[in-house]
């Protein structure tokens, strides 16, 4: 659904809808006597309105034109725009870093910059990108490289020697590249926390009060629904209210990763979060829409926030894997000749806080390997190991669904279900979730009679006790999950971008004249390959350890469960211990509480349109079809 | 292009007005599979279903929608009762249904033979049973498929949906198809396959059918200048009853092309703002693939074959002077009706084409080849399609937004088989017609 979202599709861009009604919403400003008397035509010619101003907000909240908000969305966060901002801004360095470390005080990260450097405060930003690992498995899938090497490739042009750096005003680069698959291992834990605890019997099932639904400090209600996903959540929010007290109230991979950067740097190194300018590369160009969102700023964090600040974005600008390759064609490298190899270690800058350094740039990675989690982070999986942990001599039974894109998932005990779980993706089996999930009363027709020998209740929705059942969804808005993201290399383009780079088709790829559904499937399962396995052709190179460099490395997940308890510590090769420990840290930095850091909040998005002016419509609609039948 | 030839022997005669009339505009009328009632799907957000026989109005079903009703689909095959689907500008699909095995009417009993009537009072009545939502704006056109199996939507937000449903009242969504690029005028089943038709405002036609799970666009129709705004199948197994029925003394060559329409199968006809009315024929499989599918025999690149040609097989004579808004395929005769915004319907029928005196093969020739043949294509002017009647003002000054062929119930029935034709106006009027021979 959200393929649209493309700068490659914009001459598909229309007019406003004609039920746009923000243009014409101006109130005339009473600064006459309010006695005079006077004529239309004057008031009309005194008086010019001032410039019909158009938000993105107002766009997403009104269903006239989605075109609109897509020329806004693009025009923010694009290739062009990392340009441009790499180009007016020159990158902050390490010798200035060293100086001002770690003697900021605590809370004064307000607006003043350090004075010790402040001609290059004044212009000079600290950059920071982070990466998903979907990207990486498209470019893999590209290029018929490993994972890995993509993620090295991305770094070398981001902060390499060959990269950014060469160019541009300033020769500004990159001084971290994250992987959010390093974060989203905080993710995975406290989502696995908030379900369980919501869940629990001792939870408090405080009453919700009327427009609390989906605030930041309430509990979600079973089954908790995954909010990772921008344009489900944007489709929730937009269409079904209803199901907001349903969302986790975790953040994403890409916001938690926004926040840390923004809130620990500006910390240590005592600036404001506004210089520091963090890009995100993502599968999906509605991951544009959530780092738009006001509650993914730092007045949601930053302490002693005052409303005279302006909030700055915990995500300045997200791009996709077509869009880091025009970044780096606009600058004139070519992205496959770049190193396959990670950066030595010697060039790298530590992150200001050792600690956090260590759990962002581990020495060994996690890998994706278990295609039973999913190809969109494994959150489903992870909460349901997690619970295993807790039931030992459980095991978990997975059973396929109507389609390939739905997937029930038990966690049973001697022929006692202990919990289900069930993963949705795609539009039309979201579609079967939330009738299951609307409350009955807003199913019925009002006023129409209803069938007295129909159940009480019954409705299109009828077999919902099913999804009731579950404790957790993973709701996906793509078929097939993020690494089929609207903004990952079609199989449309894989062609065209390797011409582009001048590759030929490799492995024996049979070029096909015009791609189908069955060689987009095919696609799909390399990219997925790629994701999975995140080896490649010549994955032994990987293992060749380069004296301390620093790059991505594949291990896998440490399996030792250091104790034979179950229900211990380490899920799936991520310590609980290690991660709260880590969160607690960063509390303890930045002051601010963790469920600040760690939760969100959602809310209903209202659009006036066909509400208040349903005569409106009519009238148009009757307009219409005077002018020959419209309908 | 020659002027058409009108074999006007046969002359549109007022039947009935169905009564009361609707006040306001009426969008669609659809005639009930086995029951002598129709369903009317008016402007004023109700549905008015009316018997055949006495032409009068038996139910009204209101309260549900918000919105005009634009469209109603009677599902097929089901027993004891009838369902009806309702689409509407309010975005949402409704489903009624009426318990018939009470079945309590005033007009004429006879036709409904087992079924005894005792008054029930409100049971008499369509209930509301389920809403079907998801679609963002108006739904233009909903159709059951054959079987009852699937009930696809459409809508001006572009996308075609399909329902399925489990168990009674339990719909799921299992295909969310977004493949035009304007407003989705109308959707339609093949009579034999699960193959779905929409017509659109970006002027193209598209099929779909499921391949392993997905819904997938298997073929694009591109041929229509403007707005599609009508699609309909022909019915199946045709060739007994249309032209083809006489198979005696055929030549080789329209034996040939006989064989080829079977091969392809029923035929496609849609109606365009472009003023045309046009038929669209499958492209038969190479080989016996086509022929094999009915027995099972397995296809192991199931997505390869799975796409389909289609090729334009002729254009109707053009006597519309503006938008065709729909047309009706008799499932009886084979003859095609059609009805627009310039208030004429015209019924056309299809005929072995005479070989005109200049004309350089004489009928019977065989000069083919057998691959030439195969293509299918020139044997298309082997038969002509001819305006049998035509009728002017059918409404008065008002568009015609539906025409319907439905089995004729009433007392002057002159045979088992006699249809009429049924045309819904925007002056809120239903009205019958017969065909009456010069």
């Amino acid at each position: 659904m959200s393929a649209i979202l493309s700068a490659d599709d914009l001459n598909d861009f229309i007019s406003p809808g004609v039920a746009c009604i923000k243009p014409i919403e101006t109130l005339p400003e009473d600064k006459s006597n309010a006695y005079e008397v006077t004529t239309e035509d004057k008031v009309a010619a005194s008086q010019p309105p001032p410039p019909a101003q158009i938000s993105l907000t107002d766009c997403l909240a009104c269903s006239g034109c989605v075109t609109s908000a897509e020329a806004v969305l693009v025009s923010l966060q694009s290739h062009t725009e990392v340009l441009t901002t790499l180009d007016t801004h020159r990158s902050l360095h390490t010798p200035w870093l060293a100086h001002s470390g770690t003697n900021g005080t605590k809370h004064a990260c307000n607006g003043t910059h350090n004075g010790a450097n402040g001609h290059h405060c004044g212009e000079g930003k600290l950059f920071v990108a982070s990466v998903s690992p979907h990207t990486r498995a498209s470019l893999a899938a590209v290029f018929s490289i490993s994972e890995a090497e993509a993620g090295n490739m991305i770094a070398q042009l981001l902060s390499g020697p060959l990269g950014l750096k060469n160019g541009g005003a300033h020769g500004s680069d990159f001084t971290w590249v994250i992987d959010t698959n390093v974060v989203r291992e905080a993710c995975l834990v406290a989502a696995a926390n908030e379900v369980v605890t919501a869940l629990s019997p001792e939870a408090s099932s405080t009453p919700l009060t009327a427009g609390s639904e989906g605030a930041i400090d309430t509990t979600p209600k079973k089954p908790i629904l995954t909010s990772a996903c921008p344009g489900w959540i944007c489709y929730a929010e937009k269409t079904h209210p209803f199901l907001l007290p349903h969302l986790s109230r975790l953040k994403s991979p890409q916001a938690l990763t926004g926040t840390l950067i923004k809130s620990v740097l500006s910390q240590r190194y005592n600036i404001p979060p506004s210089q520091i300018w963090h890009l995100a590369i993502m599968p999906c160009f509605d991951k544009k829409l959530e780092a738009s969102r006001s509650e993914l700023t730092s007045a949601a964090w930053l302490p002693h926030h005052s409303s005279s600040q302006d909030p700055v974005r915990d995500v300045d600008c997200v791009i996709t894997a077509r869009e880091l390759l025009h970044l780096a064609a606009a600058r004139n490298i070519a992205f496959s000749s770049l190193p396959r190899t990670p950066l030595p270690s010697s060039q790298r800058t530590p992150f200001p806080d050792p600690k956090i350094d260590a759990f962002l740039f581990p020495p060994t990675r996690r890998k994706n390997k278990d295609p039973i989690a999913g190809s969109s982070g494994g959150y489903l999986y992870h909460i349901l190991q997690t619970y295993q942990a807790q039931h030992p001599g459980s095991s978990i039974s997975v059973s396929r669904g109507r389609n390939a894109d739905v997937v029930e998932y038990s966690l049973v005990r001697n022929s006692e279900t202990i919990v289900k779980m069930a993963r949705f993706y795609g539009f039309r089996n979201i579609q079967n979730l939330v009738r299951r999930l609307k409350p009955a009363k807003i199913s019925k027709m009002p006023g129409a009679r209803v069938g007295r020998s129909r159940k009480p209740g019954a409705n299109g929705a009828a077999g919902g006790e099913g999804v009731k059942e579950y404790a957790y969804v993973e709701v996906m808005a793509c078929p097939g999950g993020c690494t089929n993201g609207g903004g990952q290399v079609k199989v449309t383009e894989v062609e065209e971008v390797r011409a582009a780079e001048g590759i030929k088709a490799v492995n024996g790829d049979v070029v096909v004249a015009r791609p189908g559904p069955k060689e987009q499937k095919e696609w799909l399962g390399r990219v997925d390959e790629a994701y999975f396995s995140g080896s490649g052709s010549d994955s032994e190179e990987e293992k060749v350890d380069r004296d301390g460099d620093w790059g991505m490395k594949d291990v896998d997940a440490p399996t030792t469960n250091g104790s034979s308890v179950p229900g211990a510590d380490v899920v799936s090769g991520i310590s609980r211990t290690h991660i709260w420990n880590l969160l607690s840290h960063w509390s303890d930095t930045t002051g601010v509480e963790i469920p600040k850091l760690l939760y969100t909040s959602y809310r209903k998005v209202e659009s006036d349109v066909g509400k208040k002016k349903q005569s409106d419509v009519e009238r148009v609609a009757g307009l219409a079809s005077s002018l020959g039948g419209g309908w | 292009m020659p002027p058409p030839q009108n074999a006007s022997v046969i002359t549109i005669q007022p039947l009935a007005t169905l009564s009361p009339p609707c006040s306001s505009r009426t969008w669609q009328s659809t005639p009930h599979p086995t029951l002598p009632v129709i369903a009317t799907a008016c402007s004023d957000r109700t549905v008015r279903v009316y018997s055949l026989t006495s032409f009068t109005l038996l139910h009204s079903i209101t309260g549900g929608h918000k919105r005009s009703i634009r469209a109603v689909s009677w599902k097929p095959g089901v027993k004891g009762q009838s369902v009806l689907a309702t689409g509407s500008f309010d975005a949402s699909a409704g489903i009624w249904r009426r318990d018939e095995r009470g079945l309590a009417e005033d007009t004429q009993r006879e036709r409904a033979g087992d079924w005894d009537g005792d008054e029930e009072g409100e049971d008499d009545d369509y209930q509301f049973s389920c809403i079907l939502d998801g679609h963002e704006s108006e739904i233009k056109s909903l159709s059951w498929s054959p079987s009852g199996q699937y009930l696809a939507t459409c809508s001006r937000d572009k996308s075609v949906w399909i329902w399925e449903e489990l168990e009674d009242d339990n719909f799921e969504t299992i295909a969310v198809l977004q493949e035009h690029e304007g407003d989705v005028k109308c959707v339609a089943w093949h009579p034999e396959e699960d193959l779905l038709a929409s017509a659109s405002y970006d002027d193209t036609v598209r099929l779909y059918k499921e391949d392993a799970d997905d819904w997938v666009q298997v073929a694009m129709i591109d041929g229509h200048k403007k707005t599609v705004w009508w699609v309909e199948f022909e019915g199946s197994e045709m060739s007994a009853r249309d032209f083809r029925a006489h198979r005696e003394g055929l030549s080789e060559q329209r034996a040939h092309h006989v064989e080829q329409l079977e091969r392809s199968g029923p035929r496609l006809a849609t109606s365009s703002d472009d003023c045309s009315v046009r038929i669209w024929r499958r492209k038969p499989r190479e080989g016996s693939a086509q022929t094999s599918s009915r027995l099972g025999m397995p296809n192991i690149i199931r997505s390869v074959a799975i796409d389909e040609e289609w090729f334009q097989e002729t254009i109707l004579p053009q006597q519309h002077e503006r938008a065709i808004y729909s047309l009706s395929w008799s499932r009886r005769s084979g003859m095609i009706a059609s009805a627009g915004s310039d208030g004429k319907i015209l019924v056309y029928k299809e005929r072995w084409k005479n070989v005109m005196p200049n004309g350089v093969k004489a009928d019977g020739t065989v000069d083919h080849s057998d691959s030439d043949a195969m293509e299918g294509v020139e044997n298309a002017s082997l038969t002509e399609w001819v305006v049998v009647a035509e009728l002017f003002s059918a409404h008065d000054v008002f568009e015609i937004n539906h025409v319907c062929w439905a089995k004729r119930s009433d007392k002057g029935r002159r045979s088992e088989d006699e249809e009429v034709i049924v045309s819904t106006g925007d002056d809120g009027e239903v009205k019958v017609w017969v065909l009456e021979e010069r």
